[in-house]
């Protein structure tokens, strides 16, 4: 590797006085009027483009609680499981199931933590979660979540892409194809990702597929450079790096001149958001620009990398027009040490969860914007593990929670069987929290296709998927 | 009670009916309004498991969307069908058998059905039981009602789709500039702009061609010196004397192998969770890098992919005399896998799924995995077809070959056989006329017929053995029998196991330092030969491997039973050495925790035969095999592996085992008495026929010493398929892996090969398949592959879709033409560098880049090539033109990859422990390690695919990232300053600098302007040696953020 030394400024100032104005000013001009607004060019794949019809939101927060928490110890209240704690399942539920690692009749455990009643909705949640208690009344609870894959990486692909399998486009992928970016300095799409280790189903979660890969995730860190190669190049400030993109934007302008090819003039574009970005996202990143007040409600620390963090620059980024953003938070594997490990968990997450809810509604982004908090999948009502402190995945029955536009607050749908097993009332499958998403975002899901190797492809697939109406105001 | 009512409530479609009896509804009445959401999933797994798979089986063949005529508009794959019923009114009331149609059809009591017999009494309660509970279905959209028994007519199909019909007979039409056309390619291109009023566009300048010619068939730019020569070279086929040096580059084959390898989803690591490594993937790219170079006729590379492992004249690598085509096959080996699936029945469909998808979007430009859940929607492909080529691979399976010693090795093991039977029968002749009658007839009482084995005792071979005592054929705790094992079932990887399994009485030879001697074998069994040790096998160094199999010696030294279904999980198997076994279930092998570690036990029994118990309880129901591996300079033999089996009958064969010990230790006795003996006796004959012996002994023993000689012990490693036992396929309904319908006997696709098996001269029938897909009457064969090649030089397919001719694809501009490039393809013999040849020496190929806005404003998209679009170069090309401008590119070629340079960003699971270099060692892009996790991000934002499916036609997409890594990638930068360096010490004038600079990144010298600008800058620059680098460095990095470096014209 060869070092890299300062490259003279002076050289890049050259370019600036020989180049003149020309472009450069033009570019400048184009950035004065801000992050949104962006033209809508029919050759560039990111232009606005209109809903199918009136959307009730423009953004989505998906705090991806990895690993997948445990239902019992969160949201479902299960008396009866603390009843038959110790027992065996009944045989009958057991029927044809399959758990990934237990031996499915193994016996059954009782939630761990108390729940309580809060707000005037009197949702029942847990005592491990007090922030997220007191955001009750602005929630859409569903617990009647169930799947189809109960390991990590196929599942945590069916929640994003709505398959198992590799290759497809993720839901964010697929709402900057319906939807476009409607920032002009930063990507439509963002990724973040705190706790142990990343999820299991990698850079597929956020993968655009088989769409163009101008779709797919951008992965922003919370700490060091935001965005990849997005520092100038060692020894060149902001100033020269505009200077030497000045020269650039000539030297492909002699050539537009001579050979009148239009592939330059987008070219030409590209550099100029390049560019944009790069002034723009380390303001965004910049958790300094918050008040005392915000970065302690959020529990967040400037120059930290934590879940906090993240939740704070998600709210930044909604600010500023990013459409799509992702919190992947990787620690809720509980086969083991659960109370121990789903307590840590939610020491790491539940105030930013539930400052970020309400700092989106003091700020009037909430009606706009839908949040939502979930898992993969659940876990098994049988302990795993001979100490009784653990719980295997389980597909059939598990609870999340949205907020935001668009949603009856403070509602909780659907029900699960009295051990939390199976679903018992209003069965939400992940397909059908999919339309639903899209919907909100003014787009319809079977309309919302792309045809790919002769078959029109979707996010919901071919399965019927259902719109969940009774949650929608 | 208390729980009786607790579970009511917990399930709550019980709770549900509970209450309609409770209100005195009739349920029946409300059971035609049902919905999947009225039926509980025992409900639904019961029709999946036992109803579903009648109606296929039964009455789909008339009474389905699927039908070719539909039967008296009566359709059964679909619940409201049934409700609505046919000619004959509804079929089914649901919750009353007695009032339906259906099951009066199936008792014979009104119409007869199925008619070809009437079911089994079982079947029928079955369906009674199904309508009495009120035909529970799930909620499925029903298959398509547009067109009905129309909708799949696979004739009607085929007729009326043009990629199904053979390839035309078609002469180059005639034109009116007849003095345009330099080739018959010209023709068609031209008569198309004619008929719409456009001309083509002016061939384009020296320069630009030779910077199109050098990077489209070599991914690199030209030398300044090439393009002077070229430039300079004004004598008739100056382009053809180029275009022929380009093809016999070495790095032709970077080029067009690059392009390959996205057809087969290259990736060196598997993915998923841990990434873990694809081990020796890089040997199947350098075989395609090889393969490219050396112009293997299409139709042989073809059948290498397919079946490479079992063409009978293997190509054989001229340099290292190892078997090229074996490693063809590794491309079927280079999708994601999963560790611990929990559903490894699903596991297996999935992957199987992706193997069908890219080969035959690969190969024949079909999307016949879209078939896999139901007929294809819109083309002649039926979920027959799919599970018909889903066969080929339950026939067939995974291993690490050793590919540069395996034909070596085959001759040596032929010799080997050859060798043992002369000796066995020379001496047994020898021995057997002073064998002691009673114990030769104790021998043969043991034996049912003559056997083999023991030919010597009256010399009557060609029977085949058979064991008195054996075990009924039918007795299903016996699984796998060595004492009866077809032939063809004898199945390893490697030699070391022999011909065929050891018999009771058969002679062996045993060398210890002490010298040889001959015994008898005791029984029945698979028995790993030392004649093999010191075998070594080497991979790459990975970077995960945390697959328990890979620390196995398994290369070239596993046995394998044929595949057999479970149904008990407690496997005990009859054993004696020291290795291990595997139980490799539904194909999985990516043994890596948590799950599935009981698949793999290791045995230490060195000198007894004893039983190794496997508890496989979690794969009952599922396909397993066993394999056998013996551990380094060990032995292993195998005679039984039984499922579930009695006391009673563990006893029997122990018992049966111990007569034929009995018997062989009183024939070893003899033996070695007969020849310790044998000089003192005085008997002359005996003492004759003893020294004989003794003689034979010696000569067996060094002849054997003697072969050991040639084999090659030393192979290195490559992905490759092996044959198993052959296996049609079941129809999975819809898809499910859990819902077997009808097997299906493989076959290639019906619309072009009819529905009849394909003759199986080998196992699997690959072979066979592979002379199927070539045939010239599958019309695809070379329509798909010119068309690729079209499309790489062109920008653009004659079929835009490259990987799909089917009624969603996009129809071909020009038919004709495709028809005559694929007519002449075959003529040259398939060779890709011909076809090559054939359209870049075309004035269509030539034509400039500059476009007439006239004629852009008739034909904006091009569709008949009257100008060249400027086409984006490839992140491989933008990368290794940086290399090649700044001198750092190392023409290397072959070997593993250069580990990937990770950035910050490549974080989470499976991340390689070290970073690779930042330049990749200045290798060509095609050899940077390709993780599936962890793929480089310079490639992935100018669009290599990510590597899950055939990807023939790349993304080209203009995004600000691609500027950021332009302006600010630190590999950019530091090229650019290399570049810079290079230049000022090469080239001490200033303004030759600038142009030689020019030449090298654009082909071509800078405009007066151009050089203007540049020339002011370079005379204001101070003069320090270390400013004056800074300075150029930044002027070369400024050329190459140009839209012109990345962009061919």
């Amino acid at each position: 590797m060869i070092p890299l030394e300062p490259t003279n400024p002076i050289a890049r100032r050259w370019f600036l006085n020989q180049c003149g104005v020309g472009l450069g000013s033009i570019a400048l001009a184009s950035m004065i009027d801000g992050g949104r607004g962006r033209a809508n060019d029919s050759r560039d794949p990111l232009s606005p483009k209109p809903a199918h019809f009136p959307a009730k939101i423009k953004n989505v927060i998906f705090l991806f609680m990895a690993g997948a928490p445990s239902q019992y110890e969160t949201f479902d209240n299960k008396p009866e499981l603390a009843k038959f704690d110790g027992t065996l399942p009944p045989p009958e539920l057991l029927k044809g199931y399959r758990a990934a690692f237990i031996d499915p009749n193994s016996k059954l455990l009782g939630p761990k933590f108390k729940f309580a009643k809060h707000g005037q909705s009197g949702a029942e949640i847990s005592e491990i979660l007090p922030h997220t208690a007191k955001i009750a009344d602005q929630l859409t609870i569903i617990k009647s979540m169930h799947t189809d894959a109960f390991n990590h990486a196929p599942a945590q692909l069916m929640m994003n892409t709505g398959s198992q399998l590799f290759g497809k486009p993720s839901m964010g992928a697929w709402t900057l194809y319906g939807l476009g970016n409607e920032s002009r300095d930063l990507p439509g799409f963002v990724v973040f990702s705190s706790g142990a280790k990343g999820p299991s189903g990698g850079n597929s979660c956020w993968g655009s597929g088989f769409l163009p890969t101008v779709y797919q995730g951008v992965q922003f860190r919370g700490g060091g450079d935001p965005v990849l190669y997005l520092s100038n190049p060692e020894g060149v400030d902001s100033t020269t790096q505009r200077q030497s993109l000045d020269a650039i934007n000539r030297l492909n302008q002699m050539q537009l001149d001579a050979v009148g090819d239009p592939e330059i003039a987008t070219r030409i574009n590209a550099f100029e958001m390049a560019f944009r970005m790069q002034s723009t996202a380390p303001e965004v990143m910049d958790l300094n620009r918050e008040s005392q007040q915000t970065l302690d409600a959020y529990g967040a620390k400037p120059g930290e990398a934590s879940f906090a963090n993240n939740c704070l620059l998600a709210r930044r980024l909604v600010e500023r027009g990013v459409r799509f953003i992702q919190l992947y938070h990787e620690a809720w594997d509980q086969h083991g040490n659960l109370v121990k490990g789903i307590t840590k968990n939610c020491v790491d997450t539940d105030q930013a969860c539930a400052a970020l809810v309400e700092d989106l509604r003091v700020r009037g982004l909430l009606d706009e914007t839908l949040v939502i908090w979930g898992g993969e999948f659940g876990r098994t009502p049988m302990t795993q593990g001979a100490g009784g402190d653990g719980r295997d995945h389980h597909p059939n029955a598990f609870t999340i929670w949205m907020a935001g536009g668009g949603l009856k607050p403070g509602i909780t749908y659907g029900d699960s069987d009295e051990l939390g097993f199976n679903v018992a009332r209003d069965p939400v499958h992940v397909r059908d929290l999919h339309a639903t998403i899209l919907h909100l975002l003014g787009l319809d899901h079977t309309r919302l296709t792309v045809r790919v190797q002769g078959l029109d492809q979707r996010l919901t697939g071919v399965e019927p998927a259902h719109i969940v109406r009774e949650i929608l105001i | 009670m208390m729980f009786r009512l607790f579970f009511g409530m917990a399930m709550n479609r019980f709770a549900l009916k509970a209450v309609i009896l409770l209100i005195g509804i009739a349920p029946v009445a409300n059971r035609n309004f049902a919905t999947a959401s009225d039926f509980s999933p025992e409900q639904i797994e019961f029709f999946e498991k036992e109803i579903r798979p009648l109606l296929v089986e039964h009455c789909y063949q008339c009474h389905s969307g699927g039908s070719e005529k539909l039967q008296a508009e009566l359709r059964v794959d679909f619940r409201d069908a049934l409700l609505k019923g046919g000619d004959s009114g509804p079929v089914i009331v649901p919750g009353n058998a007695d009032e339906s149609l259906l099951i009066h059809s199936v008792r014979y009591e009104s119409y007869e059905m199925p008619p070809k017999g009437k079911l089994p009494d079982a079947d029928i309660a079955l369906l009674e039981k199904w309508v009495n509970d009120g035909a529970p279905w799930p909620d499925e959209p029903p298959p398509e009602l547009a067109g009905n028994a129309n909708q799949f007519d696979l004739d009607s199909r085929r007729a009326s789709h043009w990629a199904w019909q053979p390839l035309n007979v078609v002469t180059p039409p005639m034109v009116k500039q007849t003095d345009w056309p330099s080739s018959p390619i010209d023709q068609f291109v031209l008569q198309k702009l004619e008929a719409a009023d456009l001309n083509p566009a002016p061939p384009i300048d020296r320069r630009g061609l030779i910077r199109r010619l050098s990077f489209d068939l070599t991914g690199l730019p030209p030398t300044p010196e090439q393009v002077d020569a070229f430039v300079a070279d004004t004598g008739d086929g100056a382009v053809e004397r180029v275009v022929d040096a380009l093809l016999q580059s070495q790095h032709f084959g970077h080029r067009w192998g690059r392009h390959w390898l996205d057809l087969v989803r290259y990736a060196e690591s598997r993915g998923h969770e841990f990434d873990h490594d694809a081990t020796n993937a890089y040997q199947y790219r350098d075989y395609v890098i090889r393969a490219f170079n050396a112009d293997v006729p299409y139709d042989q590379f073809v059948t290498e992919h397919i079946a490479g492992d079992l063409v009978e004249q293997p190509r054989m690598n001229p340099e290292q005399g190892f078997n090229e085509s074996i490693l063809g096959t590794g491309f079927w080996f280079l999708g994601e896998w999963v560790h611990s699936p929990v559903d490894i029945r699903k596991d297996e469909a999935d992957r199987f799924d992706n193997m069908i998808d890219v080969m035959s979007k690969t190969f024949l430009g079909l999307t016949v995995a879209c078939a896999r859940c139901h007929d294809h929607k819109f083309d002649a492909i039926t979920t027959a077809d799919y599970y018909a080529l889903s066969g080929f691979l339950q026939s067939s399976d995974f291993r690490q070959v050793r590919f540069q010693t395996i034909d070596n090795d085959r001759k040596i093991a032929d010799q080997l056989s050859v060798l043992d039977g002369d000796y066995q029968n020379r001496i047994g002749e020898l021995i057997a006329p002073h064998l002691p009658d009673d114990l030769k007839s104790e021998l043969i009482g043991l034996l049912d017929k003559q056997s083999d084995h023991v030919a010597y005792l009256v010399g009557s071979p060609g029977e085949t053995a058979t064991v008195s005592e054996s075990i009924e054929d039918a007795d299903p705790s016996i699984l796998v029998d060595y004492a009866k094992l077809d032939s063809c079932d004898y199945i390893q990887d490697g030699f070391i196991f022999g011909k065929s399994p050891t018999g009771l009485g058969s002679l062996a030879i045993e060398t210890a330092e002490s010298g040889s001697r001959v015994i008898f074998n005791s029984q029945f069994a698979a028995v790993s030969d030392r004649f093999w040790d010191g075998l070594v096998s080497t991979s790459e160094n990975g970077v995960q491997q945390r697959g328990r199999l890979g620390a196995i010696p398994m290369s070239g030294r596993t046995l394998r039973t044929p595949t057999v279904r479970l149904n008990a999980g407690n496997i005990e198997i009859r054993v004696r050495g020291v290795g291990h076994i595997i139980a490799c279930v539904d194909s999985h092998r990516l043994i890596a925790g948590p799950l599935h570690y009981e698949t793999v036990v290791h045995v230490k029994s060195p000198d007894a035969w004893s039983w190794v118990r496997m508890n496989l309880g979690r794969y009952v129901g599922h396909g397993v095999h066993f394999e056998f591996v013996p551990d380094e300079s060990q032995s292993i033999a195998v005679s039984l592996v039984t499922q579930n089996i009695s006391n009673e009958k563990r006893a029997a064969i122990e018992h049966q085992e111990k007569r034929h010990q009995d018997v062989s230790t009183k024939l070893q006795q003899w033996l070695d008495n007969f020849t310790s003996d044998a000089e003192t006796k005085g008997v002359e004959a005996s003492s004759k026929a003893a020294s004989a012996v003794k003689e034979l002994i010696n000569q067996w023993s060094s002849a054997r010493s003697d072969l050991r000689k040639s084999v090659r012990a030393e192979s290195q490693l490559a992905m490759a398929m092996i044959d198993s036992s052959g296996e049609d396929d079941h129809v999975l309904v819809r898809g499910n892996s859990s819902s077997p319908g009808p097997i299906v006997p493989r076959r290639f696709l019906s619309a072009i090969d009819g529905n009849d098996p394909l003759p199986k001269q080998t196992l699997s029938g690959r072979l066979e398949l592979a002379e199927r897909i070539n045939d010239p009457k599958n019309p695809q064969a070379s329509r798909v592959i010119v068309n690729r090649i079209w499309h790489h030089l062109m920008g653009r397919g004659i079929v835009p879709t490259t990987d799909d001719f089917g009624v969603l694809g996009q129809l071909p501009t020009h038919p004709e033409l495709l028809d005559y490039l694929a007519d002449q393809f075959n003529r040259d013999g398939r060779s890709i560098k011909s076809m090559i040849r054939r359209i870049v020496l075309s004035k269509s190929y030539q034509m400039s880049s500059e476009v007439d806005s006239a004629a852009l404003a008739k034909d904006p998209k091009n569709l008949l090539w009257h100008y060249r679009e400027p086409k984006r170069l490839d992140g491989e090309s933008i990368r290794d033109s940086l290399l090649a401008i700044s001198g750092r590119l190392d023409p290397k070629m072959y070997g593993p990859s250069v580990p990937v340079h990770l950035t910050g960003f490549m974080d989470g699971r499976g991340r390689p422990g070290a970073s690779g270099p930042l330049d990749g060692d200045g290798r060509r892009s095609i050899y940077i390690a390709v993780r599936r996790n962890f793929l480089s991000p310079f490639m992935l934002t100018f669009d290599s695919p990510v590597p899950f499916s055939t990807m023939g036609r790349r993304n080209v997409s203009n995004v600000p990232a691609q500027s950021l890594i332009l302006m600010n990638d630190p590999f950019v930068v530091s090229q650019a300053k290399l570049w810079a360096t290079r230049m000022i010490a090469d080239v001490p004038d200033p303004k030759i600098r600038v142009q030689e600079m020019y030449k090298l990144a654009f082909s071509r010298l800078p405009t007066d302007q151009e050089s203007e600008l540049l020339m002011q800058y370079v005379s204001t620059s101070p003069g320090s040696p270390n400013e004056t680098l800074l300075q150029w460095t930044d002027l070369a990095h400024a050329l190459i953020n140009t839209k012109e470096f990345i962009f061919l014209r």
